[in-house]
């Protein structure tokens, strides 16, 4: 399914009451601005095929195919679907702002259904959608709403609204948006007369188009920014997977999998430029091999074979080989090895990387009935098949769950990967609670009962049973790709300027929610006087310069160095053979005695030094890393103490010869 | 089906990333882990128990073969040695000491040692031993102080030392109080150089006890907290496998994070992985002449003047379209930069909020460290006290490593579980769950399919009451991985071809079908219709396909009229298709204004009952 793409009409109200707001709240119109900034930016930065549109209506002039007579006036169609770039975004910075006129969102709504269907003329497209973003503030012409309504069933048109106010009261739609306190502007106000009747007509046509769930995709503003609501509509549908669920020989179903969860990752990688050309052409790596001998001595790659290591032993075992030998199956394959009570399957060691549910096939009912029965009868009996499971020939075969999932209106099976025997760390550890220096005492208890107590982020109503969650992670989207697109935004648009710091929105939606903050001050309280907490002074994990080199590296202090000096030497070193260079087992430790016995000249030997340093840090590997900055103390250390010398000589100042930022480089690079 | 081959060809690149990620915490110690097997080769240890029941001494060495193989899997560069006590003959580096074996001094355990181990397996193993080492006289003095001359004779640094005596006599100097003495002295000298004695006492007639002579031998626990001393010895070799494993490996946090509950109130807490995906290890290039490995040396240089490029003189780039996007390398790491390493909590939940299907990778374990914050342990053991008792969650934000963005956790406490021998198999802590954002949940389109009658649904009970059985999750073995082994351990040994490995994951498809006897077919009966076959129908669609897209024409599809009212009296029309019904329509004159399999099915039940 490669060539699935969608097409989108962003058409945002950009007429004069959409700038109106309370004091101290942002217009709907920067909040709605802002929902199709952050929407575009991830459109762009996702390089998919998507195309989109943007209408604009409210505005002072008009520029629409359907301007006629009069009709549709003060609708301007800004961009025709294409796929969205950042010439795009630019536009929308800079060109759209409030106007000062008003239109209908009815007609909007047909100028965007009359550009889907003569933009997507010839092209295949898997959606079609319209993102309407407005105040209702106008009056709507409700005359030809049936034939609007059955044109969008018709074509296949998906339809959302993003409103500046709930579309209905707290309890329902705007369940988990109003959790950072005073919510959402133009709720205190209350709705003009023209409001609540444009509402009504847009509950009436989102239900006409899906009785049950058609509400949902009726948003705040708020909600907007702060969840993925555009993008699930439109996202592509994960890949089908066919396969047959078989109990023995004798009994299969067909089933499809689609993988349901995953961590999303960002599909760009990084790639290296050479700083001053930004070309990545310039930037070559290369990997040699070269003999663990004292000269490093290269080989070719080709005069190399591979090898595993059996414990102690290494085996050559050359690549045709390892394939011919190697483990080998049948291929595709989801079979019932047994089935098990679900609760001797923990939660914590569910493995792999992902949730796959399997369904039906959609045209063949047999299979659905069958695997319906399989289902309900584990949902039933509180049971799972445990099941062998192999993508395809060349994937490792993996054990794992599935799980019953009967819900309203699906049911399916859940598969999660389980482990191996060999993935498993059996420790143990002290018992907490058989201990009595640590069992906490009955009145800290009940601290950490209150806490838990004002702290629960789920909340039951008093009159009916339903439970409010106000704070849903699944709903947050990943922040670490809201920041990273708004950087690439800001330096794509703005090249040479610093980042910007982080959205305020995206720092406070991370937080606890502003209603727990409050309620859990006093037991937090509490808990600190009930509970002592002292920090066992310990030396800094982090190694900065400043600790390798000592506290007073900044400043070269001769006389401590000659301290140092005579603690860490003895003649037993300088005694145990003659140094007559710089090598590759104790470097820094030749170094000095070099340096010491003054056989070579200084700067020779400084030579030999950063030669194996060079040699060293080209080895990936911490020990190496460590080794060469005990070279670099070394080398500091001496030249220090060169300079203290040289100083005494020339009697002038000289800088000092080591830049510090090189070592945190270093550093990094571990 | 490119997104999931894409995935599947990445996997091991990118869990690859992802282990990084996991192992990436602060390893501070970098010296070798060590273990040393003592075990006693007395006669008695020899004595077979009653129904044929293997001896003691066939027990520890199957032990000592598993950790062998599972420390060449798990982590090679530890160090093992087997050492016999008690024995006639005597081996040792300087031969000073008699009645000691050192069957294997320190050092990676490989092939050939697995081997060496085999062979004193058994009934010919015992003889084996008998003809090389013997039965003589006992000295557990001498014998540690020659396990202590291999622990200083290994020239590597150790960071971790542990020796596990092996015996069934608790009293293995039969009174000989000098001998006694002798033996205390050594073990406590061999204590003060770290190393942890641990005793593995296996079953003898009249009760092993611990209290005269051993329980000066072993180490004291860490701390009062630690499991002392099992009292009870082992008799059973899974017991005994156990008890070793649950030692064997040394614990080493991830990370040490502080668990912050709110404004100067931090918990330091460590992170340990407690299940990580095993893999075959990476190869190695290997010298083609002398076989020796080869290191590998990644160097980045300029293309033009072929100097090599320090960090500074490098950035990184993206590009979008034709625009190339330009940053600093510390840009780009802070840019994932939210806030400092560490946990920080956010509220509580009821533990139904946490969802089956909200998983994206494996759990990690939680721990206090009350070496970092004094007051630790009593907090956290509050807190998994509560969180239990009321059945609810911590949701945390956490920020695993410097310069990762924040993930939500799900703390999910776990008391401690320990067996009837005393020995802990679930530990006291919270499990971490990893909770998915709303960009890793993918939205469906999940078909409209009909749901299952009850009689059907009691149907699949009954196959699925079949086929029950207890899961443990130690139970399957990794084809792959022990495969790999196995060829390896071939090539290594010389073997012809490599040990059969028993596919664990495979389906025992002759006792399903035997156990489930004519279930299958009742079940198939009363699901799909007659002539139904799920593994052929997709096959043969996709021949179809193949031969140009002319579908065959569908043959008329007709049922008999005596095996429709059947199927009107059982109330199994449902199995028929939506064309065979609607044919059937056809065939009896019911005019239907639906096509709705329902309104079908209902207007033939209508039909045909009236007519009977």
């Amino acid at each position: 399914m490669a060539g699935t793409k969608s097409a989108l009409v962003l058409c945002m109200d950009v007429g004069f009451s959409m700038s109106n707001s309370a004091p101290g709240e942002e217009p709907p119109f920067e909040l709605a601005k802002k929902v199709i900034q952050k929407f575009v930016q991830r459109q762009v930065f996702a390089e998919n095929k998507d195309e989109l549109a943007l209408v604009l209506f409210g505005t002072d002039s008009t520029k629409n195919p359907l301007d006629r007579d009069g009709q549709y006036q003060n609708i301007t169609v800004h961009r025709h679907l294409m796929i969205p770039d950042f010439e795009l975004l630019e536009e929308i910075e800079n060109q759209v702002h409030p106007e000062s006129q008003q239109a209908d969102w009815m007609d909007a709504l047909v100028v965007c259904m009359d550009l889907l269907q003569t933009e997507t003329k010839g092209k295949k497209f898997d959606r079609l959608n319209v993102a309407l973003l407005t105040d209702l503030s106008t009056q709507a012409n409700q005359d030809h709403l049936d034939v609007i309504i059955e044109n969008l069933k018709q074509a296949g048109i998906t339809l959302q609204f993003f409103l500046p106010f709930p579309a209905e009261d707290d309890e329902e739609g705007g369940g988990d948006s109003d959790r950072r306190g005073p919510g959402h502007p133009g709720t205190g106000k209350g709705l003009s007369r023209e409001q609540k009747e444009s509402l009504d007509l847009v509950k009436h046509v989102m239900l006409s188009l899906d009785e049950e769930d058609g509400l949902d995709q009726v948003y705040t503003f708020r909600d907007a920014i702060e969840q993925l609501c555009m993008f699930k509509r439109i996202e592509r549908r994960p890949m089908a997977w066919p396969c047959q669920l078989t109990i023995g020989s004798c009994l299969s179903i067909r089933i499809v999998g689609y993988k349901a969860v995953t961590e999303e990752r960002l599909k760009k990688m990084w790639v290296t430029v050479d700083a001053q050309s930004n070309q990545k052409e310039d930037v070559k790596r290369e990997t040699v091999y070269c003999l663990d001998d004292d000269n490093e001595t290269e080989v070719k790659k080709d005069d190399t074979i591979q090898g595993f290591r059996y414990g102690s032993d290494i085996v050559p075992f050359s690549k045709v080989d390892q394939d011919q030998m190697k483990y080998k199956h049948d291929g595709k394959c989801f079979a019932v090895l047994g089935f098990t009570k679900q609760n001797l399957v923990r939660r914590h060691q569910f493995m792999g990387s992902q949730v796959v549910k399997m369904f039906a096939p959609k045209d063949d009912e047999h299979a659905g009935v069958a695997l319906s029965a399989l289902i309900r009868a584990l949902d039933e009996l509180q049971m799972v098949a445990i099941v062998r499971y192999a993508y395809d020939r060349r994937s490792n075969p993996q054990v794992g769950a599935a799980f019953p999932c009967v819900k309203q209106d699906y049911e399916c099976l859940m598969y999660v990967q389980l482990p191996f025997m060999e993935d498993l760390r059996q420790f143990t550890f002290p018992s907490l609670e058989n201990n009595k220096k640590l069992s906490p005492s009955d009145t800290q208890l009940s601290a950490v009962d209150s806490l838990i107590d004002s702290m629960m982020l789920v909340q039951k109503d008093d009159d009916d049973a339903d439970q409010k969650d106000i704070f849903k992670v699944h709903h947050i989207p990943n922040p670490a790709f809201q920041r990273h697109f708004q950087c690439l935004h800001h330096r794509a648009v703005n090249p040479g300027t610093p980042l910007p710091p982080m959205e305020p929105w995206l720092k406070a939606a991370l937080e606890r929610p502003d209603v727990i903050s409050e309620r859990c001050q006093a037991p937090l309280e509490e808990i600190k006087r009930k509970f002592p907490l002292i920090e066992v002074e310990k030396k800094k994990k982090l190694k900065t310069s400043a600790q390798i080199f000592g506290k007073d590296a900044e400043e070269p202090d001769a006389k401590k160095a000659k301290g140092d000096e005579e603690e860490d030497y003895n003649l037993a070193d300088i005694a145990e053979g003659s140094v007559t260079s710089v090598g590759s087992v104790d470097p820094a430790r030749d170094f000095r005695t070099l340096i010491k016995l003054k056989s070579l000249p200084f700067g020779e030997v400084c030579q030999q030094l950063t030669h194996r340093i060079e040699q060293l840090l080209s080895n990936k590997n911490t020990h190496y890393y460590m080794k060469s900055i005990t070279c670099i103390q070394a080398f500091r250390e001496q030249s220090v103490k060169f300079l203290v010398v040289e100083e005494k000589k020339e009697e002038a100042a000289v800088p000092s010869a080591e830049d510090t930022g090189d070592v945190d480089d270093l550093l990094d690079m571990m | 089906m490119a997104e999931w081959n894409a995935y599947y060809q990445n996997e091991d690149e990118d869990e690859e990333q992802e282990e990084g990620e996991q192992s990436g915490g602060d390893y501070k110690v970098t010296g070798r882990d060590s273990l040393v097997f003592l075990v006693d080769a007395s006669k008695e240890m020899f004595i077979k128990g009653e129904d044929g029941e293997p001896s003691n001494f066939d027990m520890t060495m199957q032990v000592v073969r598993s950790v062998y193989t599972s420390k060449i899997i798990s982590s090679h560069r530890d160090l093992v040695a087997l050492v016999f006590y008690g024995t006639e003959q005597s081996k040792n580096p300087r031969n000073s000491f008699k009645y000691v074996y050192v069957y294997h001094d320190l050092d990676e355990p490989g092939a050939k040692r697995v081997q060496e181990v085999d062979a004193l397996r058994g009934e010919k193993g015992a003889r084996l031993a008998a003809e090389t080492m013997g039965s003589g006289e006992t000295s557990l003095g001498d014998a540690l102080w020659c396990c202590a001359n291999l622990y200083s004779d290994i020239k590597l640094r150790l960071s971790h030392k542990r020796l596990m005596i092996f015996t069934c006599r608790d009293e293995p100097h039969r009174g000989d109080s000098a001998k006694d003495r002798q033996a205390r002295t050594k073990a406590s000298d061999l204590k003060e150089t770290g190393v942890i004695i641990d005793l593995m006492h296996l079953m003898k007639p009249g009760g092993f006890d611990v209290a005269p002579f051993f329980r000066d031998i072993v180490s004291q626990p860490e701390d009062e907290s630690e499991l002392g001393l099992h009292l009870e010895p082992c008799d059973k070799l899974e017991d005994l496998q156990k008890r070793v494993r649950a030692k064997e490996q040394k614990k080493r946090a991830m990370a040490r994070l502080n668990l912050c509950l709110g404004e100067g109130i931090n918990v330091a807490v460590g992170i340990y992985a407690t299940a990580v995906t095993a893999r075959k290890p990476a190869a190695i290039r290997l010298y083609r002449e002398t076989n020796e490995p080869v290191r590998s040396k990644t160097r980045t240089f300029h293309m033009q003047t072929g100097s090599l490029l320090l960090p500074s003189e490098i950035k990184k780039a993206q590009t979008y379209g034709k625009k190339q996007i330009v940053m600093e390398r510390d840009e780009v790491d802070s840019i994932k930069k939210f806030q400092d390493p560490g946990l920080y909590l956010i509220g509580f939940k009821p533990m139904e909020k946490l969802k089956t299907h909200h998983h994206i990778r494996p759990a990690v374990f939680l721990y206090p460290e009350e070496g970092e914050v004094k007051g630790s342990a009593c907090l956290f053991s509050a807190l998994l006290m509560k969180c239990s008792e009321r059945n609810v969650f911590a949701l945390c934000r956490c920020v695993s490593r410097r310069n990762y963005p924040p993930r939500f956790v799900a703390l999910v406490p776990q008391r401690e579980e320990v067996d009837e021998g005393k020995v802990q198999f679930t530990p006291p802590g919270f499990n971490v769950i990893y909770l998915p954002y709303a960009d890793d949940l993918r939205t469906l389109d999940p078909p409209q399919c009909p749901s299952a009658s009850q009689i059907q649904v009691d149907k699949m009970k009954e196959i699925v009451s079949k086929l029950r059985f207890k899961y443990r999750s130690e139970a399957f073995e990794n084809p792959v991985i022990q495969q790999h082994y196995r060829n390896l351990e071939a090539l290594a040994l010389d073997m012809m071809a490599p040990e059969d490995t028993e596919d664990l994951i495979m389906p025992k498809v002759d006792q399903i079908n035997h156990r489930l006897g004519p279930l299958a077919e009742e079940f198939k009966d009363l699901v799909y219709p007659a002539g139904y076959n799920p593994e052929s129908k997709s096959v043969a669609k996709r021949k179809t396909a193949i031969v140009g897209g002319v579908a065959e024409k569908k043959p008329k599809a007709e049922v008999p009229e005596d095996e429709l009212r059947a199927h009107v009296q059982n109330g199994t029309l449902g199995k028929l298709t939506v064309p065979v019904l609607k044919e059937a329509c056809k065939q009896f004159g019911v005019r239907t204004t639906g096509t709705k399999k329902q309104e079908l099915i209902d207007a033939l039940t209508t039909r045909l009952t009236d007519t009977v």
